[in-house]
């Protein structure tokens, strides 16, 4: 088995186009992840800070509120907030709502902005953005609950009628809420954000992989070797398996070598600071217990899910298909009979594309109308 | 070994392609022989296992197929016509592939891989991409690969179209040299291969077989019907035109023609001793002279 799978391995890596695939979807994936580093930009009182040099400033700006956010640290943060609030030198009006400027911003809000967007976002409505400009609305004369508030939010969150939560899917997420530790710790976590944001982009590689292993089978049929693979003792045993087993071997190796450099950038970049900080700091409702790490290997674990199931589907149908191609090609004999009925390769393949594009048409138009905008 | 096919049918729609083949085989090498679209193909691939009969049963030793499971495939060494091989890699990868895919042991199948590579000439070429190799090359890889489990069963479709004549009778030679103790089905349209190598003639039409027996046995079947008569060019070309003339040879002024007829074309016609090539325009004339033809319309037409 070893050997046939060995073969059948190679017989996927030798080929010129696998190595297109492989290194325009690298790159793709190397662009997707690289481009939050190249795009990077913080700004201070000079002026815009680029790239890695602005990357450095900002963790920088961090070490002072990487601190536990309890009551207290986040009461005494809205007061000072107010404070440089209260001062008239400070503000700014646009028309539409207050601002802090000069120092007051530079100094008082721009090293802790996110730390302060997330503060206010807690006391919001659901769905609703609040910037730190909010936090003057609070009032903590007598101190605040921050974790009551989020507490509060997610009630909302649970009894939001569009939801349609039945009770049980409500005690379900309270009681996940419950284990979310408290205060959460609060830090840098920049390379995590990137790459839990641009987690669906590694779906071209999913379909780069399933490109490379579609002649899995059909490539044989193709080839005219089916007949002498099909005689041989294995053929229609083992050889079947080594094929499955190799495509999923090298699906997983490509996929790997992709996730290595999507996740490879940006931690290079913005450091591996923020694993093991609470999900929570990215949004005080989120409900999962999980830290930065642990959340990307969930998601991780369900996109490798979502590869093995792609590999299937390619599988089932390289091994159904006559050509490994999508459009078939005109100079091929390629045709396939039904009882009494023969038709070439265009005519299958466009009954099957309008099959699929009749079905799941209508579904998507279904879906979208049956969707409740919650 | 005794591989017997009963009544064995493959029916595609209301065509029959093999229609009630009964054929008993023991160790010799089979001659199948029969014109485009004889059945030949499809009868091998049934005999291989890849290809489902519609009716009927294969049955080794007394054994069918199913009963023997993956043990049948062990008997067998199939090389079919146009043979797709793996570009990208070499010779002797993919033997070791084909002998991992036929069952073997990995020490037996390197040993058994140098051993054949040896034998079909490829040693030197052995660690060279496929892509580079010749058709004749090609072809001796496609029968190596077809004894690498040393088969007690080995089946050639077409083995040598394509191949030059030099090419041609090294390919006979190497089969010749495989056949011993083994059944060995070999089908063609070039007459003369099988007449050098096959001990027993099988010759389909329209996915019967239509005779079975030794080369003289079956040339026997038309003996008293191979004539030879000597006319002039306007004669020859009239009886080119109108009968089965199987060789055409100027001898000065005159045509000495060939020709395979029921009854004397010409009063001065001579009987002579049937060859295969007679018996086979005998049977496939129409078939032939109609390649012949869309060959001719082709030729025009380029």
């Amino acid at each position: 088995m070893k050997t046939l799978i060995k073969y059948e391995f190679l017989k996927i890596l030798r080929k010129k186009s696998t190595l297109i695939v492989m290194a325009a979807s690298l790159l793709i994936t190397a662009f997707f992840f690289g481009l939050p580093v190249l795009q990077f930009q913080t700004y201070n009182q000079d002026g815009v800070l680029q790239g890695l040099a602005g990357i450095q400033y900002e963790k920088e700006q961090y070490t002072e509120i990487s601190v536990p956010l309890t009551n207290e640290y986040v009461t005494k943060t809205i007061r000072e907030v107010q404070e440089l609030f209260e001062d008239p030198e400070n503000v700014g009006y646009d028309g539409n709502e207050q601002f802090l400027i000069e120092d007051a911003y530079w100094n008082g809000i721009a090293p802790r902005e996110s730390l302060l967007d997330l503060i206010a976002g807690n006391y919001a409505d659901p769905n609703v953005s609040a910037g730190y400009s909010a936090l003057t609305d609070l009032d903590v004369s007598d101190g605040t609950d921050f974790y009551q508030a989020r507490q509060d939010k997610i009630e909302k969150i649970l009894n939001d009628s569009s939801k349609e939560l039945s009770e049980a899917e409500k005690d379900y997420w309270r009681n996940l809420n419950s284990k979310v530790e408290e205060p959460f710790q609060y830090g840098y976590y920049e390379g995590w954000e990137v790459i839990i944001s641009a987690f669906e982009l590694l779906m071209f590689a999913v379909l780069a992989v399933c490109i490379v292993i579609a002649p899995v089978f059909s490539g044989e049929y193709q080839a005219g070797t089916d007949a002498v693979l099909l005689s041989g003792k294995y053929g229609k045993t083992k050889l079947t398996t080594a094929k499955i087993l190799a495509a999923l071997f090298f699906g997983v190796l490509a996929f790997t070598l992709h996730v290595l450099l999507a996740f490879g950038l940006p931690l290079a970049a913005f450091g591996t600071d923020g694993w093991n900080l609470p999900l929570q700091i990215n949004g005080t409702t989120v409900p999962y217990p999980l830290t930065f790490l642990e959340g990307t290997l969930i998601n991780l674990g369900v996109i490798y899910l979502v590869l093995l199931a792609m590999i299937g589907v390619t599988l089932f149908l390289s091994a159904r298909m006559k050509s490994p191609y999508l459009v078939p090609n005109f100079g091929s004999y390629l045709s396939y009979q039904f009882g009494p009925v023969v038709l070439d390769a265009f005519a299958v393949r466009t009954v099957l594309y309008a099959v699929l594009a009749l079905i799941l048409l209508p579904l998507a138009g279904r879906g979208f109308r049956r969707h409740q905008a919650a | 070994m005794e591989l017997q096919l009963q009544r064995l049918c493959k029916q595609y729609g209301i065509k029959a392609a093999v229609d009630q083949v009964s054929v008993h085989l023991e160790p010799g090498v089979y001659g199948l022989l029969g014109a485009n679209g004889a059945g030949k193909t499809t009868l091998m691939r049934m005999i291989c296992g890849v290809l489902k009969p519609t009716s009927g049963s294969i049955r080794l030793d007394g054994k069918t197929m199913q009963e023997l499971g993956e043990q049948y495939y062990t008997h067998l060494g199939y090389m079919p016509q146009d043979f797709g091989f793996y570009p990208d890699f070499t010779a002797r990868e993919f033997m070791l592939y084909m002998a991992a895919v036929k069952g073997m042991e990995k020490k037996a199948a390197k040993a058994r891989t140098e051993e054949l590579l040896e034998l079909v000439n490829l040693r030197d070429a052995a660690d060279k991409k496929i892509k580079s190799y010749s058709g004749g090359m090609k072809q001796r890889l496609g029968i190596a690969q077809a004894e690498l489990n040393a088969p007690d069963i080995l089946i050639l479709d077409e083995p040598t179209t394509g191949l030059d004549p030099k090419e041609r009778v090294r390919f006979r030679n190497i089969i010749s040299g495989f056949a011993r103790d083994k059944i060995v089905i070999l089908s063609t349209h070039i007459v003369s291969d099988i007449s050098y190598i096959a001990d027993t003639i099988l010759m389909m039409k329209q996915g019967k077989i239509l005779l079975q027996g030794s080369m003289e046995e079956v040339t026997d079947s038309i003996r008293g019907k191979v004539w030879e008569v000597l006319v002039d060019d306007r004669e020859a070309d009239r009886y080119s035109r109108n009968l089965r003339v199987v060789n055409l040879h100027h001898e000065g002024n005159q045509v000495r023609l060939r020709m395979v007829e029921d009854t004397a074309p010409a009063p001065d016609a001579r009987a002579v001793e049937p060859s295969l090539e007679d018996l086979f325009l005998y049977h496939f004339g129409e078939e032939v002279q109609g390649e012949r033809r869309e060959k001719d319309e082709n030729f025009d037409q380029v």
